[in-house]
Parts: C-alpha cells; structure tokens; sequence
C-alpha cells in the first residue's frame, strides 16, 4: 500500500484516498497550435507514457481532505515517494537531477523552456 | 422577495434530514442531530489581500489560513477547508443575510459565497467515548496531540465523505451530505452501542 501525505492539507492516508491523476506534466500539443497537429503528435500525446523502472512522476488528488491537485515523484520499484511538489510547478532541482530516460529529456526541455520565457 | 420573507419561507419548509428519528438509546455517547445551524460555502484565495479584508468585514474574523484551523466570532465561525475554500457556520435563519451581505462585499473580487444550509446533515457525537466512536469509522488517530478543539478536517469516515469539527474535548460536530444522514446515524448507533468500548483506549 502506497501510503500519501497531502502536500496542501497534511491529509494522511492510503492511495484509496486519493485520486490517482496518471503521469504528470504531459502537454497537450493542440492547446497551443491546433491547426499544425500531426496524427504523430497527437497519438504521442494521448497513448505514449513514460513507464520507467525507478523515479516517475505523477499527479494525484487529495479527495478526502482538501481536493487539491499536486504532483508526486515515486520510486516504482521501491515504491518510496521522493517529493511533493505544486500542481503548476515542476520538481525540485535535486530531484529532476536524478531524472533517467524519457524523464530526463522532458525536464531538460522544459527547464530550457522555462529559461527562454522568463 | 426581502430576506425576512426569504426567512419565513425557510422556516415554514425546512425539515432536518433526521427529523423524524428517534434519538438513539443504548449508546455509551450521545448522538444527536444538529439541525438548526447555517452552512456558507465562501471561496477565494487567501493570499488576495482584498478578499481577505472583505471576508473580515462581514464576519469579524480573519479567515484561517493554517490548514485544518478554524476561527470563531461570536456566533460565526470559519472552518478551513482548503487554501480558497472556507465553510461559514452560523444561526440558520441568519444563513441567506449573511450569504447577502458576503456577495456585496466580495462584489469585483475573484470569490464566490452560497448558502449550502441543506446540503450537509450534523450529527454530534458527545461524551466520554466520542473520539473512540469515531476513530472507528476512520483511519485517524484521535488520541493524537493535534486533535484539539478547533481542529478542522475532511476525511472519509464509514466509507463516506464526511467533515468533522473538534468543538469541545468530547464534543465533535460530523457533518455528511444530507443523503448520507441515515446513514451516518445507523453507523455510529452501531459503533456506540453499551458494551463495544474499547478498552485499549480507555485511560
Ligand atoms: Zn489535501
């Protein structure tokens, strides 16, 4: 059992408690450019997950206490939670640094992203 | 229609959702449906100064900002139920005026005030075993140092969603959605019943 401690109210409880919300921070292309979407794009953004053996990410809702959205970084083979983290915001640097894969790649993107915007 | 209408309306058709209930007997606490109390639903972000001081106008408190908190004035009290969502407690015939006056006061600011009177049932469990009661329907630890009163929180209790609000050392308020009443009042009949105490938790 997956034991949670919300990050917003300090609900504690077990996933049932929670509302798993799936992999987080996936973008949905034709937010942004509707017109220019490829059918590529579009199955990448509705079927391709990251499925990494280790640290993932993932959003889950606090159904019980407060309702809130947040994000969770999870060991899938230790099941061990590394942080909590905002719905809006991406994980703490120490965190995205030990990032492998697909993950990895996501991050870097959006860090540099995030950099060009600011 | 003026609110003292709005008043009188509400008195001629309002029923508890346990009106016709008979009390519980044979119970080692006491269970007892509240049913005269107002319930305002009031959202806006506690970090925008103007909603805020607006709150604080009507109500006379600051809203409570630490989570699981709440704050009493009078006979208003603010309950914390997430960082923009707080639920106002006061008299029941006094729910549609305060509702009013927090809409005029709140107008232009990103917010939102409605009376939910009818939405939720209130059943108090008091007495010696009260916390015992209901750390039978939850996962919960009662006896904990943080469960003083004042003490706010949403939880599931008997499988159901539920809010429950430590008022006094053995007195808390659960509130449940009016469908869930019965419910609510069957399970804790059965978690209270003379003879299931729990000795473990008995000082
Ligand atoms: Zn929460």
């Amino acid at each position: 059992m997956l034991l949670v401690t919300c990050p917003i109210c300090g609900a504690e409880g077990d996933e049932t408690d929670f509302h798993f919300g799936g992999q987080a921070h996936i973008a949905r292309p034709a937010t942004t450019n509707p017109e220019g979407i490829t059918d590529a794009q579009q199955r990448e953004y509705l079927f391709t997950r990251i499925n990494p053996k280790g640290l993932h990410f993932e959003r889950a809702r606090c159904d019980r206490g407060c309702g809130k959205w947040f994000h969770i970084a999870r060991d899938t083979m230790t099941m061990e939670i590394k942080a909590y983290y905002g719905v809006t915001e991406l994980p703490p640097p120490d965190i995205i640094a030990q990032a492998k894969g697909g993950w990895a790649e996501l991050f870097a993107e959006r860090t540099a992203h995030a950099k060009k915007t600011k | 229609m003026t609110l003292t209408e709005g008043a009188s309306v509400l008195e001629a058709v309002f029923e508890s959702a346990l009106a016709h209930r008979a009390e519980p007997t044979n119970t080692y606490v006491s269970l007892h449906e509240i049913s005269m109390r107002g319930m305002i639903d009031l959202r806006g972000l506690n970090t925008d100064k103007k909603f805020m001081a607006a709150a604080k106008q009507v109500l006379g408190i600051d809203l409570p900002k630490a989570p699981r908190t709440s704050e009493t004035f009078g006979d208003v009290k603010a309950l914390w139920l997430s960082p923009d969502q707080w639920m106002i407690l006061c008299a029941r015939d006094k729910a549609p005026a305060l509702t009013a006056q927090l809409t005029e006061a709140l107008a232009g600011i990103h917010s939102l005030a409605v009376d939910v009177s009818d939405m939720r049932a209130i059943i108090r469990v008091e007495g010696e075993g009260a916390r015992e009661v209901m750390m039978k329907g939850s996962s919960l630890d009662f006896t904990d140092d943080d469960f003083k009163p004042g003490y706010v929180r949403r939880i599931r209790f008997a499988e159901i969603a539920a809010l429950f609000n430590i008022v006094e050392d053995n007195v808390i308020d659960l509130y449940v959605f009016r469908s869930y009443a019965h419910y609510t009042m069957d399970f804790l009949t059965k978690a209270a019943r003379k003879g299931s105490e729990v000795a473990a938790l008995r000082k």
